[in-house]
């Protein structure tokens, strides 16, 4: 089976940059692509001056995210994150938006919240770490899904600051 | 059986992992900080978690950050690699109770071979040759008259609760011993908190000898010969070779029995590695290491075993593939190459601009960087290992010097220059030299 054509990567491209996917991995007989989507701050926190892709053959150094791609934030749409002040985690773990499984989320997008709120829950070793935001604002975006692993620094919430 | 390991190390040695690891077919993980994002290992690793900021404590060395990277990806077992959390007895315990798979050998191994006094003890036990010594501190001058003496000259006065080479005073003769004394115990004190100094026999030039051992849990322990480690700056090994030039057989089935007579006595599993002082004929025990070490690869260029995927195999339970029969073949030279000034030896991080490895026959590379890796300021100086292996000695060195002169690294100093100087010295070419070697070397320069 052929591996898919050029027309079919720019398409592959344009499909991750319209719906804010982050990083799209197709393998297929013994060829790999892959497509990342635009990172936002924490990227820029890291080395602003990136590496050429010295990739040492046959295939390109790639790599699956720990995390599986996740799909655009279900109905908290995507919006440009420029003037927002994006919470990252200081973890690595599991996020939970809730306490407890019955209960309501801590926080949703359009909730006003201030400093020292919980916001979430990123569970790890069995222990529940609350995550309490620093800043005052208003809640524009929950980047991941309930039970969703997530790494250090990754992105937690978008916040319009007040 | 392993299916995912977490690799909890970074650079060369973590990419040494997970290639053993894929040719096993196990899958794998790679922890990393913030500054490893695009490091080599990451790329190669079939998942990646960021874990921490660019400090070590933040990142390498934060153990909940490593138990929650292993739930999350479902990793059952974990590799430390060298350094970090490798010898953390309670890091391999945390890991037991999180069902997770360490591949080293036990906490209660770790944690008894990696208290010195512990450690020695046990070896006196195990009926291994150790340095004589006072029985730990030593109360007053006189009491260290007389252990100096029983021992004979010259001794070293160290300091019970110290290291690193602080709080260490070596005293030739009687003569000294008064004022030796005092400043040990002052050091001591200001250093460590604690002024209690115990008395070691001091060896004047002796050769860095140790052994690379494996043990399965079928009760299988054996030992693959020595590598001679003498090379070294400030404690820091630069040269590694295999076998030792100073080695003969009669030398190396003592000090082979002695190592796998320790290792039985502690019922030790998985790699180590059993350090010797050696004088002459006689051997004593130094110290263990209960881990993969930095220079693994020139054993296994003499022996042939993959010690990393013989590391995982114990851990799944198998047996040892190689018996005490296994052969020391040819001859093994390791250069680590840091990214340091070659005369100051300055730590020198940055950017590199253009990387060429060596290749033809009997030379190996263990690097983790490539061109336009940014070598960061936060973790040691190591970018590269460079194995060459001959026929024998001489081959060897000619591969050696081949090797370093077309090993292109640019954008950050390195220790190459240093290595080509040390091939040149005719004590070096002879294989004629302790652990004084590279004290001497610079002095002439």
């Amino acid at each position: 089976m052929a591996f898919l054509t050029f027309k079919e990567i720019l398409e592959l491209i344009d499909r991750v940059a319209e719906r804010g996917i982050s990083a799209v991995e197709v393998e297929s007989a013994g060829m790999k692509v892959r497509v990342e989507g635009k990172r936002g701050e924490v990227a820029a926190a890291r080395s602003v001056d990136l590496p050429s892709n010295a990739a040492p053959a046959p295939a390109p150094a790639l790599q699956s995210p720990a995390a599986p791609a996740p799909a655009a934030p279900a109905a908290e749409e995507a919006e440009s994150e420029e003037g927002l002040h994006v919470i990252t985690s200081p973890i690595v773990g599991t996020f939970y938006r809730t306490p407890n499984p019955e209960a309501e989320p801590f926080v949703s997008v359009g909730s006003q919240i201030s400093k020292g709120q919980v916001l979430c829950i990123v569970e790890a070793m069995k222990l529940m770490n609350e995550i309490e935001a620093e800043v005052e604002g208003v809640i524009t975006r929950i980047y991941p899904q309930n039970g969703q692993p997530i790494e250090y620094g990754e992105k937690l919430f978008a916040v319009r600051l007040s | 059986m392993i299916s995912k390991v977490l690799v909890a190390n970074r650079g060369e040695i973590a990419l040494r992992i997970i290639l053993a690891c894929k040719e096993m077919g196990i899958r794998t993980v790679a922890v990393h900080s913030v500054t490893d994002s695009e490091s080599l290992h990451v790329r190669y690793a079939d998942e990646e978690v960021c874990i921490g900021p660019a400090a070590s404590r933040q990142s390498y060395l934060n153990i909940s950050s490593i138990v929650a990277a292993a739930e999350i990806t479902g990793a059952d077992a974990l590799h430390p690699g060298y350094g970090f959390l490798a010898e953390n007895a309670g890091f391999a315990e945390i890991l037991g109770e999180c069902n997770i798979r360490f591949i080293g050998p036990t906490p209660e191994a770790i944690r008894l071979m990696g208290d010195k006094a512990k450690a020695r003890s046990t070896a006196v036990e195990a009926g291994v040759p150790v340095l004589p010594g006072s029985d730990g501190p030593v109360r007053t001058h006189a009491e260290a008259l007389e252990v100096a003496q029983s021992i004979g000259f010259p001794i070293i006065l160290k300091a019970s609760a110290g290291g690193g080479g602080r709080g260490m005073r070596i005293c030739m003769n009687a003569d000294q011993l008064q004022s030796a004394w005092e400043t040990a115990r002052n050091e001591a004190e200001r250093a460590f908190g604690v002024a209690d100094v115990y008395i070691e026999k001091y060896l004047l030039a002796p050769r860095h000898i140790e052994f690379q051992v494996l043990g399965d849990h079928h009760g299988n322990i054996i030992h693959l010969g020595e590598r001679d480690c003498s090379i070294q700056r400030r404690h820091q090994k630069m040269i590694e070779e295999s076998p030792s030039p100073a080695m003969n057989e009669g030398l190396r089935k003592r000090m082979g029995d002695a190592a796998i007579q320790l290792c039985r006595h502690v019922n030790y599993t998985n790699a180590g590695t059993i350090e010797f002082l050696v004088e002459g004929d006689e051997f004593y025990f130094m110290e263990m290491n209960t881990r993969i070490q930095v220079e693994h690869p020139v054993t296994e260029a003499v022996t042939s075993v993959d010690l990393v995927k013989e590391q995982i195999r114990i851990a799944n339970g198998e047996k040892l593939s190689v018996g005490q029969d296994v052969q020391l073949r040819g001859h093994a030279i390791e250069f680590r190459i840091n990214a340091e000034d070659p005369v100051t030896f300055a730590p020198n991080p940055g950017k590199i601009t253009a990387f060429h490895a060596p290749g033809g026959p009997g030379v190996r590379i263990d690097s983790a960087v490539y061109a336009g890796w940014v070598v960061p300021p936060h973790y040691d100086s190591l970018i590269a290992k460079l194995i060459v292996y001959g026929g024998d000695r001489a081959e060897a060195l000619a591969r050696g010097r081949r090797a370093l002169e077309l090993f292109t690294i640019e954008g950050v100093k390195t220790s190459i220059p240093l290595h080509l100087a040390i091939l040149d010295d005719p004590r070096f070419q002879k294989g004629e030299f302790s652990t004084k070697f590279m004290d001497d070397f610079l002095k002439r320069k």
